[in-house]
């Protein structure tokens, strides 16, 4: 005989007791919460826990509460968490105009400025890693205001597979026309030379490393920074999109790679399908843990301007009670030593100090990244001005491996949600 | 595992393939003997029949499958092999690191609190409503049953703001009780749509007869409707309950701190931004729908047994 009642009862009274130990509220001032999305592995992971460890060693009396969020929690949620009592002391956030920018117009962050010339911070990043930093009051990036501090970087590589050079007697491109002849090599021999996902970032940022290949610092400012005219018939732009068009009709990169994501490239290339992969540093750790049939390594699209900028930031929440904590933290993940853990385990350290780098595929990696910062090479990323646009570029760039619109026609769809956020900036 | 529905299609389409020859090789080993062609026909059927089963019992737990698979193999055999290739042995270290990672143990049971609460006041609160309603027959019944319809369409995103403002001003962000409260809500209101037509439909004698013997509203309700709709009512609470368990969007708005959040929350926690780590994944689906599966089996039986002690009735 069936009882709903006691079931009912039992679930309910239940449910309410556990509910009400369930939560807890926001630490006093002897702790400090802290909130970041980097799987605990990863060279970020491994620095950033060192610091937690470090912190609580000289901060007598004090805890830190580390909460690992997901990183699309953390992008839909930030605004509303920040704007409650729930906020962190200090979390990760992405850079840039539609996230920290979008956070620091709304007066969700604090304005470290006063920290960062006090405590050294901006002598240590480059010119274009600070660029994501500061933010002006339309929450653009570029600005006086320092929103965040990112302790790591990243930008993009050709990563290549050795043992497939070598088989097909390819030497390592250094300029662009080489590159284009060693691809033209492989597919002499049947073999595509690049492993692309349309689906996701890596065509879009293949696409814009080519424009890049045609743009100077002038032009990039324009675009990311709304400083002047962006012309998307210029000779960068239809340079980029007609060289990309081209590299397809020429089989350097396969039709079938509108069907394939982020994922599935960087596996077909794992596994040895094709000798080069375009795509940026976040790859290195995993690449070196997980490829064991060959050998690879990497080298610097050649070009004076590539994808890459500063990591994501460390930002402190105007509502965080513990704000001076926060900036210790921050302090010691820019310190020496733990940039040089972040750099021993495969991370790209915002200050490297290429000899503390024990491992040699870790000091390539940082090297490269010492080359780009000297020329100020770090170029950002196609998707950033304009909020939505990430859709855009991967729809542009599948219709230019299609075939289905002309690099004329590509461009111009570019061009119309640009100038439509043009218009709102700052708004 | 939304990384490879293209796989998937190929290598079911593969399955049946492989199993349709054998179907005409057995059909036409049959036809020489035309004493038995009535016979053998109805075998032929009955395999045909068994073979459609079987390759759909494939296609639905080819998924599954594939997930187990995953989950068991090392990061650096799904590098080299990709999601298909066989494991070559057990590897449940992902499985034990996410489940430490996120303190999968605690997660389950902000899980089950949550999703059992919202199951149960759900189902009260439609059986109220929907008694007032289908039974009861009060004035306008169809414009609010159309209501109750129309609220429970409302895309949730339209919803999120609304919600995380009344929770944060009676103090209920990032508690539990706020998302029982809203998905108690969503639910009681598809509840009270479907409650309310089966109980309009209910034997108006049986109610007569009890209010010949004296029954109250209370008692009719509780002595008869409820006993009576009970089949329909257990399968209201299973699916409530696995409704609400596979929630992710309103728990992860409002659940802000990780010691409240629930499994789906959870399993947010490895994609990340570029990358995402496939095994651990996996690993992670693997954890997540389990509990959901087993919690369908057990009820499974108390859910037939309910039909039956209604249809004996």
């Amino acid at each position: 005989m069936f009882k709903p009642g006691r079931i009912g009862v039992a679930l309910v009274t239940s449910a309410t007791l556990l509910t009400a130990c369930g939560s807890e509220d926001a630490g006093g001032d002897d702790e400090l919460v802290l909130w970041h999305y980097e799987s605990p592995d990863s060279a970020m992971g491994i620095a950033w826990n060192e610091a937690i460890e470090e912190f609580e060693r000289t901060h007598e009396g004090v805890t830190v509460r580390f909460e690992e969020k997901g990183f699309e929690q953390i992008q839909k949620n930030a605004q509303m968490v920040l704007n409650s009592d729930e906020a962190p002391d200090i979390m990760e956030y992405n850079k840039g105009n539609a996230t920290a920018g979008l956070l620091s117009k709304q007066g969700l962050l604090t304005d470290m400025s006063a920290e960062a010339s006090e405590r050294g911070w901006d002598d240590m990043l480059s010119p274009s890693l600070q660029t994501t930093c500061k933010y002006d009051e339309r929450g653009v990036m570029g600005g006086e205001k320092w929103v965040g501090v990112p302790n790591y970087a990243e930008y993009a590589m050709v990563y290549y597979n050795k043992d497939l050079f070598a088989r097909h007697g390819v030497a390592v491109p250094t300029t662009l026309d080489q590159l284009t002849s060693a691809m033209d090599t492989f597919v002499d021999k049947g073999v595509t030379p690049l492993a692309v996902g349309g689906k996701e970032y890596p065509a879009q940022q293949l696409f814009y490393q080519l424009v890049l290949s045609k743009a100077d610092s002038g032009w990039i400012n324009d675009f990311h920074r709304y400083t002047g005219d962006v012309d998307f018939h210029d000779e960068a732009w239809t340079y980029g999109a007609e060289t990309f068009a081209d590299w397809v009709d020429r089989g350097y990169l396969s039709k079938d790679a509108t069907g394939i994501d982020a994922e599935g490239m960087g596996l077909s290339f794992m596994a040895g399908d094709y000798p080069m992969m375009i795509s940026g540093s976040w790859w290195y750790g995993r690449l070196k843990n997980e490829i064991k049939a060959f050998e690879w390594d990497s080298f610097l699209f050649p070009s004076d301007f590539t994808l890459g900028s500063s990591g994501n930031l460390w930002v402190v929440p105007e509502n965080s009670p513990n704000k001076e904590l926060a900036y210790d933290f921050i302090d010691i993940t820019m310190k020496k030593a733990n940039q040089d853990l972040l750099g021993n385990s495969g991370g790209v350290p915002v200050a490297a100090d290429t000899e503390a780098i024990s491992d040699e595929k870790n000091r390539t990696l940082i090297d490269n990244y010492q080359t780009l910062v000297e020329r100020d090479g770090l170029a950002y990323y196609p998707d950033w001005p304009v909020p939505g646009y990430y859709d855009v570029l991967v729809s542009a760039t599948q219709k230019l491996i299609n075939g289905t619109a002309s690099p004329e026609e590509v461009l111009d769809e570019l061009a119309a949600p640009y100038e439509e956020n043009l218009a709102n900036v700052g708004s | 595992m939304r990384h490879n529905p293209s796989t998937h299609r190929t290598v079911t389409s593969g399955e049946r393939d492989a199993n349709q020859p054998q179907v005409r090789d057995q059909a036409a080993l049959s036809r020489p003997k035309p004493a038995n062609r009535k016979k053998f026909g109805e075998a032929g059927q009955r395999q045909l029949v068994l073979v459609v089963l079987v390759v759909a019992a494939v296609v639905t737990l080819f998924p599954f499958l594939l997930v187990a698979m995953n989950a068991v193999k090392s990061p650096a055999e799904y590098a080299a092999r990709g999601p298909l290739g066989l494991p070559d042995g057990l590897y449940l270290d992902g499985i034990a690191n996410f489940w430490e990672r996120v303190d999968f143990g605690l997660k389950l049971a902000n899980s089950t609190v949550i999703a059992g609460s919202v199951a149960v006041l759900a189902v009260a609160v439609s059986v109220l409503t929907a008694y007032a309603l289908g039974i009861g027959r009060i004035r306008g019944r169809l414009w609010i049953v159309a209501i109750f319809l129309l609220a429970n369409l409302m895309p949730q995103e339209a919803l999120v703001y609304p919600l995380y403002y009344l929770a944060k001003q009676v103090g209920l962000y990032d508690t539990q009780l706020a998302v029982i409260i809203i998905f108690t809500a969503i639910q009681s209101a598809f509840g009270t749509y479907l409650l309310t037509s089966v109980l309009a439909t209910f034997p108006r004698e049986i109610i007569e007869a009890a209010k010949i013997d004296g029954a109250s509203r209370w008692q009719v309700l509780w002595r008869v409707v409820v006993p009576i709709s009970w089949p329909t009512l257990s399968v209201l609470l299973v699916f409530f309950f696995i409704w609400t368990w596979n929630e992710f969007f309103i728990p992860m708005i409002m659940l802000v701190s990780n010691d409240t959040q629930t499994v789906p929350v959870a399993l947010g926690v490895l994609q990340g931004q570029r990358l995402m780590d496939a095994t651990a994944q996996s690993a992670s689906a693997l954890l997540g729908i389990l509990p959901a599966v087993v919690f369908f089996l057990i009820f499974q039986r108390t859910l037939t047994r309910g039909i039956a002690v209604g249809a004996i009735k």
